[in-house]
């Protein structure tokens, strides 16, 4: 029902054909301490956009967030404690990249892990089939025949070539 | 090596099963909610001047009242049609509670010609460039802050408000004492 | 009248998909193929009602019949023709229904396409796809039921979203998509009735191949053009933002690649088939979980359509369709028996046996990464964002070693191969590489990945090319053909080979322009007052003034440009911001000039009429139009590959009688 309400009433808004003012953020720092602006505000998501960082954003209020970003970096604030006041107001939620602690250690570590024992298995594989000095299967199709023509064209695999070439005549 | 089938056939039913239940709690919750965060913190101070008068409010000062911020802009419709709560609700518990409206997002031209218009009985702060709002972690507008005599911020409504649920917020902001002495 | 006749032809359809689903796969598991008609009509019927159904829908928008519920939802008289009718796949109703006619052209097209030959597979294979059908076309009848009616009628609609109102390209980007998307349904429908009937034959294989490939393709364009979309619409400077739903289709996309390679090496050496139908099952399901992540409403996303009810029963068919999976390949054990074995590290085998591990890898990857948030929320209550930077940091290594993969897995024979032979064939394109590496360095170029890409990128140009260039020469050399003559003889005795490594060499260049456009962009932003310039590269840019117009759904404000490149000639460039009737925020087009060496790229961020000064964010994008120009190259690499031949495409060993042969080579000629 409230759902509802707010839809209403964001369509009505809508139609009184108002819109919020686009003003211009604060004026940048010096290069150095801008560069650390512009990399927070990558890190930081902009609360009404959809997954967008607040340097990305075209909100205004991702404006106002950058505009914070500069006063804190100004004031002198390090990189964490910029952070820290943001997931203080916003939550955790306002980092794009999560924290590596707790639950979230299984996102930052699972694709390695899985990377890993995949590995483990296909070396165990293959290692229980150990090579043969036996040369290659023979030829089966013309995508190999071409394929060991382009090989002994290499100059490496006389013995193939006339095979090749015969092949090469179909 | 039937073992290596039902290891396999049991990691991938647990795999299955846990995508479909994270999947499944995730329904009924909004994905575009913005968490609370400052549930009974301290709210943060700030000194500023108001649209009309041009005089300087400060929060620290306003300790031992409770206060009732609301953040709003002349581009938002639900705010316009918050307006006329907002100044009913002065007029019920203006003598118990701080008043303030603050502008969110906009310029201070819009927020003037809108106020000449509308009126509004109590001050309305300027935020230049938002910085109070973010300090608040305000996401949008409207949004009304609740905070008690101590200073403690202790309830958000991030929607526009009827008159019976501003009610309810204020009577439970001034504490069941206060309430019963208000009435209905 | 729209709404009856349209919610008829929805309810025939499903009609004639329950049909042909249980006739398919019951005549198909008791191995009567009399009832292959049957079958082969109810997909005819299937895609006719279909058919009829969104054309009633199309009318129904068009004519602006407001009693019809999605058009009171999208409609609105003052949209544009092309977008009213664009609005068909715009909002969440419309776009299953959409679904529903490209299953159906899917399903028909394969139906008419196979022979009777394939009767075995094809009543199963049939069927499995129509019982997909039924999923979609009772969806279309319950849920997410466009053709309701609306009482009383409104005068007019809100007009479908803005943003999808602002370029030509949101016209092509989701048909293409969706004949990506839904065409992953072919495949799956084929590796279900292999594993049904307990055969895998090699005519079979290939039809599973072929039918892969060509959603394949659809999906590789409708994904780039879906980034190119979002740099030249959305304004911030971006092409991928990592955002749920674009990584809802690179998933199936990732699996799907996986596969092309994977089939490879059953074909030849018969292993990996577990690999190999578990990918095809997989890319299946990744396109029904991406589509229930794109409708749920239970993601934060750019294209995220609120909560409904269509979430609980996309949910429920993805729990069926994983037991039903997973019980598949496991009572199927004995068709997965490899008959054969990867023998030797340094084969082309075990390179795409990594690959397929790599790609698995990416794939959990940004699964894990785009579900996150949800299993934060489920265990600890509090949800977190998973964004660019995490996929950046996590994705990106995974591309680079498959890049490098891209190059060592053509050198590697079949078989195995000896280390001398193969030190050799690596000389030429290592030295290119480092040279790449080499030059970049010279002209200044910093940064360990993006010139690690390019040296990478050069070894594996170094290798495609010759792998695609020598057999030609080879016939150059000793037939005397001319060399256009003998690059195509050559092409078309090996198509899939050919057109592998042309698609190659497409994605090189995909690498190169995503590194050079995101590792050494320039950018600068600033407010310019009237006639003054800002700066950036070899590019002055002066703010000559506003501009403004109006259309029917929307009103925009430019600020004009003219700018200077390097002392040429002026030319006009003009960002704006375009306001919509039903938004409070106003969306920007940004201006882009694109050249082959990178685009300038502006975009207009705020404006004041007053005091006439405007506020630009101006980016120098090196190479980025590289990635929308792989497309042709893509496309041309997978034409060939897919292009039937007049001989067999099976492998067929010595020992098969001359006959035989014979009379397959008279019916593929026949069929061709």
């Amino acid at each position: 029902m409230k759902a509802l309400l707010i839809f209403g009433l964001f369509s009505a808004s809508a139609s009184l054909g108002a819109y919020a003012p686009q003003q211009a953020g604060s004026a940048p720092l010096e290069p150095a301490l801008e560069a650390r602006v512009q990399k927070l505000g990558k890190e930081l998501r902009c609360p009404t956009c959809q997954g967008m960082s607040i340097a990305d954003s075209p909100a205004s209020v991702a404006r106002a967030q950058l505009d914070k970003i500069r006063g804190l970096v100004s004031d002198g604030k390090t990189d964490d404690e910029v952070r820290a006041y943001f997931v203080a107001r916003y939550g955790e939620w306002i980092l794009l990249s999560p924290r590596a602690a707790g639950v979230n250690w299984l996102v930052w570590l699972g694709p390695a892990l899985l990377l890993i024992i995949g590995f483990a298995v296909i070396v165990r594989q293959i290692q229980r089939h150990p090579l043969e000095r036996k040369s290659a299967s023979p030829a089966s199709g013309s995508d190999e025949a071409v394929e060991r023509e382009v090989r002994s064209s290499a100059g490496t695999d006389d013995e193939y070539l006339k095979l090749v070439r015969s092949e090469l005549k179909r | 090596m039937k073992w290596k089938v039902i290891v396999a056939l049991a990691v991938s039913l647990a795999g299955a099963a846990s995508l479909v239940f994270v999947l499944y709690k995730g329904f009924g919750q909004d994905p575009h909610k913005v968490p609370f965060m400052l549930l009974d913190q301290p709210a943060p101070t700030f000194t500023l001047k108001t649209l009309g008068t041009g005089e300087v409010v400060s929060l620290a000062e306003l300790r031992g009242t409770p206060v009732v911020l609301n953040f709003w802009a002349t581009w938002c419709a639900p705010c316009r049609m918050e307006h006329p709560t907002l100044d009913w609700a002065f007029r019920q518990y203006g003598n118990q509670v701080k008043f303030l409206g603050a502008v969110f997002e906009d310029t201070e031209e819009n927020a003037r010609a809108y106020i000449a218009r509308a009126g509004s009985p109590y001050p309305q702060l300027i935020d230049p460039r938002s910085q109070m709002a973010v300090d608040y972690g305000v996401a949008g507008v409207p949004e009304t802050y609740f905070i008690d005599a101590a200073g403690v911020i202790r309830d958000k409504v991030a929607f526009p408000m009827d008159r019976a649920t501003f009610a309810a917020h204020i009577k439970a902001l001034l504490g069941p004492r206060a309430s019963a002495e208000l009435g209905k | 009248m729209n709404s009856i006749l349209g919610y008829s032809a929805v309810l025939g359809a499903l009609a004639c998909a329950i049909f042909g689903a249980v006739v398919g796969i019951g005549s198909g598991m008791a191995r009567r193929e009399s009832a292959l008609p049957w079958v082969r009509r109810a997909a005819i019927g299937f895609f006719a009602f279909m058919l009829l159904a969104n054309l009633v829908m199309v009318y129904a928008l068009l004519s602006h019949d407001f009693s019809v519920q999605y058009v009171a939802h999208v409609g609105s008289r003052a949209t544009p023709t092309v977008y009213t009718v664009v609005s068909l796949w715009s909002a969440l109703e419309g776009s299953i229904l959409f679904w529903g006619i490209i299953l159906g052209t899917y399903v028909l097209a394969f139906a008419l396409s196979q022979k009777d030959e394939h009767a075995r597979y094809l009543s199963l294979a049939l069927g499995a796809m129509l019982g997909v059908g039924v999923f979609f076309a009772f969806l279309i009848a319950g849920p997410a039921n466009p053709f309701g009616k609306v009482s009383p009628v409104p005068p007019d609609g809100p007009g479908p979203n803005p943003l999808l109102q602002n370029h030509i390209l949101m016209v092509i980007h989701p048909p293409m998509l969706y004949l990506g998307y839904v065409g992953m349904t072919v495949p799956f429908g084929i590796s279900v009735a292999a594993l049904l009937r307990g055969e895998l034959g090699e005519a079979w294989t290939t039809t599973l191949r072929r039918w892969t490939l060509i959603p394949w393709a659809l999906l590789t364009v409708g994904i780039i053009l879906g980034a190119w979309w979002a740099y030249a619409v959305l304004g911030w400077g971006g092409y991928w933002a990592w955002d749920p739903v674009e990584n809802a289709s690179f998933l199936p996309w990732l699996t799907a690649t996986a596969f092309i390679h994977s089939t490879m090496v059953h074909e030849r050496r018969k292993v990996l088939k577990l690999w190999t139908l578990s990918l095809v099952l997989g890319t299946f399901l990744l396109t029904i979980l991406g589509t229930f992540m794109t409708r749920s409403g239970v993601f934060n996303s750019v294209h995220s359509f609120t909560q409904s009810d269509i979430g609980p029963t996309f949910l429920v068919f993805i729990g069926l369709l994983l037991i039903f999976s997973i019980a598949l390949l496991a009572t199927r054990g004995q068709l997965l028996v490899p008959e054969g074995a990867i023998r030797s590290p340094l084969s082309r085998e075990t390179a795409i046996l990594v690959n397929n591990l790599l790609f698995v890898g990416i794939t959990f990857t940004v699964l894990l990464g785009t579900l996150f948030p949800l299993v934060t929320e489920a265990v600890r209550g509090v949800r977190v964002s998973v964004g660019e930077p995490y996929f950046n940091k996590m994705a990106v290594p995974g591309g680079v070693v498959v890049l490098f993969l891209m190059g060592v897995g053509p050198v590697l024979p079949w078989g195995s191969g000896s280390p001398r032979v193969l030190r050799q064939q690596l000389i030429v394109p290592v030295v290119v590489g480092l040279g790449v590496i080499g030059l970049c360095l010279a002209f200044g170029l910093r940064g360990a990945l993006p010139i690690l890409t390019f040296g990478l990128a050069g070894f594996v140009t170094a290798i495609t090319l010759r792998e695609l260039l020598l057999p030609a020469k080879v016939r150059i050399l000793e037939h005397r053909e001319a060399p256009w003559t003998a690059l195509v003889r050559s092409a078309s005795k090996s198509r899939r080979r050919f057109g592998g490594y042309v698609v190659h060499l497409g994605i090189v260049l995909i690498f190169v322009a995503v590194a050079a456009s995101s590792s050494f962009v320039t950018h600068t932003s600033g407010t310019v007052g009237l006639g003054q310039s800002i700066q950036i590269g070899d590019n002055s840019l002066k703010f000559v003034g506003f501009q403004n117009g109006a259309e029917p759904h929307r009103r925009w404000q430019a600020a004009n440009l003219e700018v200077t490149s390097n002392g040429g000639s002026p030319r006009l460039m003009a960002p704006r911001m375009n306001f919509f009737e039903r938004s409070t925020d106003p969306i920007g087009t940004p201006a882009v000039r694109s050249t082959p060496t990178g685009d300038l790229y502006v975009s207009l961020l705020a404006f004041s009429e007053e005091e006439k000064t405007a506020t630009f964010n101006l980016w120098i994008f090196p190479m980025v139009g590289w990635i929308w120009w792989s497309i042709p190259i893509l496309v041309l690499g997978a034409l060939i590959a897919i292009w039937p031949g007049r001989r067999p495409k099976v492998a067929l060993s010595a020992a098969v009688s001359g006959v035989a042969t014979a009379n397959l080579a008279k019916v593929k000629r026949g069929a061709a």
